[in-house]
């Protein structure tokens, strides 16, 4: 095996990472089908709770038919004090996934962050359980019609080195209430 | 190969983060609550003792040629199963973390050790090799972690302890946000590493001088 260079050895190489990317490929497997269930638990769990977050008395059913906004709105749950819409706007580094309660009268309920890529310490802020982060989500409760940060002319303080996030959740705040408007 | 000397050079003489400058994007990324600190440096160390152990144990079998991507493949794989099981049982480690968990395969530090001491020694010594070099790395990440939080959020233990708050040191509105922040990052590096190397250049002359008075 020490000459290199010949058919066999080149055999070789290649045969050896093969071996070792498919060891590698099936123990990740393995790994992914003990994870899974508990991951996607954990995820339905956080909907669940999400959802009792945003729309006080949970919801009776799952809307079919709505208008989704161009994509923004992803799920409808209709309850017996609104609506909770799981809405996906763009933020600073990916999608955040975020739902909105809306009173019958078009007015949010609450907001609240079910996954999200945004900056530690930064964007972040906006999903976390402290005082800054609840601060910032208790501005869009009673908000109706069209909400924006006070950069772009609107009432709602941006977080802090977090312009992008806070726009990006306004955006999702405002296809909620669109949403609901075009229900009736 | 002693522990002992081992255990100095991941800590001091060969500090992966503060001598060697290696894995500084998640140094530098990550580093804005000790939380963040001692999640992401326990994740790396357990990736560079799983990673080591399996390469040394492989290093005969792996042809020089195709290591690098040997050692990458071995590396990926255990960060995505870290991964995969901090989003099952720590779940707000993962979220805290995000997308840097995933980042961890390209931490220099991780390849870098594989490079320079796993695929030239045995398995034993590799995995001592990762344990110091992750403590090492760990403690580099809480210093600048310490130093952050407290001149950027005025907190001290951000998302570990008092319900996730951290203890308040400096009232708000007198820590500067630029702090957490990238340019934060960087300026916060800079300077505990001239402090570091400030530091390790007065006992290493101290010692000299003992030396010299013998």
């Amino acid at each position: 095996m020490k000459t290199e260079n010949t058919a066999l050895y080149i055999l070789r190489l290649a045969l050896t990472l093969f071996i070792i990317a498919a060891v590698v490929a099936a123990a990740l497997a393995g790994v992914n089908s003990i994870t899974k269930p508990v991951i996607d638990q954990l995820n339905a769990e956080k909907t669940q709770k999400a959802i009792e977050a945003v729309l006080p008395g949970g919801f009776d059913e799952e809307l079919a038919n709505f208008d989704n906004q161009g994509g923004l709105v992803s799920k409808v749950y209709k309850g017996a004090n609104g609506y909770a819409l799981e809405v996906l706007p763009s933020g600073f580094d990916n999608t955040i996934t975020m739902m909105v309660g809306v009173d019958t009268e078009g007015k949010v309920l609450g907001i609240s962050i079910v996954s999200h890529t945004e900056t530690a310490g930064l964007g972040a802020v906006a999903a976390a359980q402290t005082s800054a982060g609840e601060a910032f989500r208790g501005q869009f409760v009673g908000q109706s019609g069209s909400v924006g940060v006070t950069k772009d002319g609107g009432t709602l303080d941006a977080i802090t080195g977090a312009t992008i996030t806070s726009r990006a959740i306004c955006v999702g705040v405002n296809a909620a209430l669109a949403c609901v408007a075009g229900l009736g | 190969m002693n522990f002992k000397k081992q255990f100095k050079d991941g800590l001091l003489d060969k500090n992966p983060v503060f001598v060697q400058l290696l894995g500084m994007c998640s140094t530098l990324a990550i580093t804005t609550s000790l939380f963040n600190g001692i999640g992401m440096g326990l994740a790396v160390t357990i990736i560079t003792i799983c990673s080591n152990v399996l390469i040394s144990a492989l290093r005969k079998v792996i042809p020089n040629q195709i290591r690098i991507a040997a050692y990458i493949t071995i590396i990926a794989g255990f960060v995505t199963v870290v991964d995969l099981l901090l989003k099952a049982y720590i779940p707000a480690l993962s979220e805290s973390l995000g997308v840097f968990i995933p980042l961890i395969v390209v931490n220099c530090m991780v390849l870098g050790r594989a490079e320079a001491f796993a695929s030239k020694n045995g398995v034993l010594a590799s995995a001592v090799d990762g344990l110091c070099q992750g403590i090492g790395y760990t403690v580099a990440l809480v210093i600048v972690c310490v130093v952050r939080e407290f001149l950027g959020s005025g907190t001290f233990g951000g998302g570990l302890l008092n319900g996730g708050e951290g203890i308040r040191i400096l009232p708000e509105g007198v820590p500067a946000m630029q702090m957490v922040m990238p340019v934060g990052g960087f300026l916060a590096m800079g300077c505990i590493l001239a402090g570091f190397q400030y530091m390790t250049r007065k006992m290493e002359n101290a010692r000299k001088d003992k030396e010299a008075a013998k």
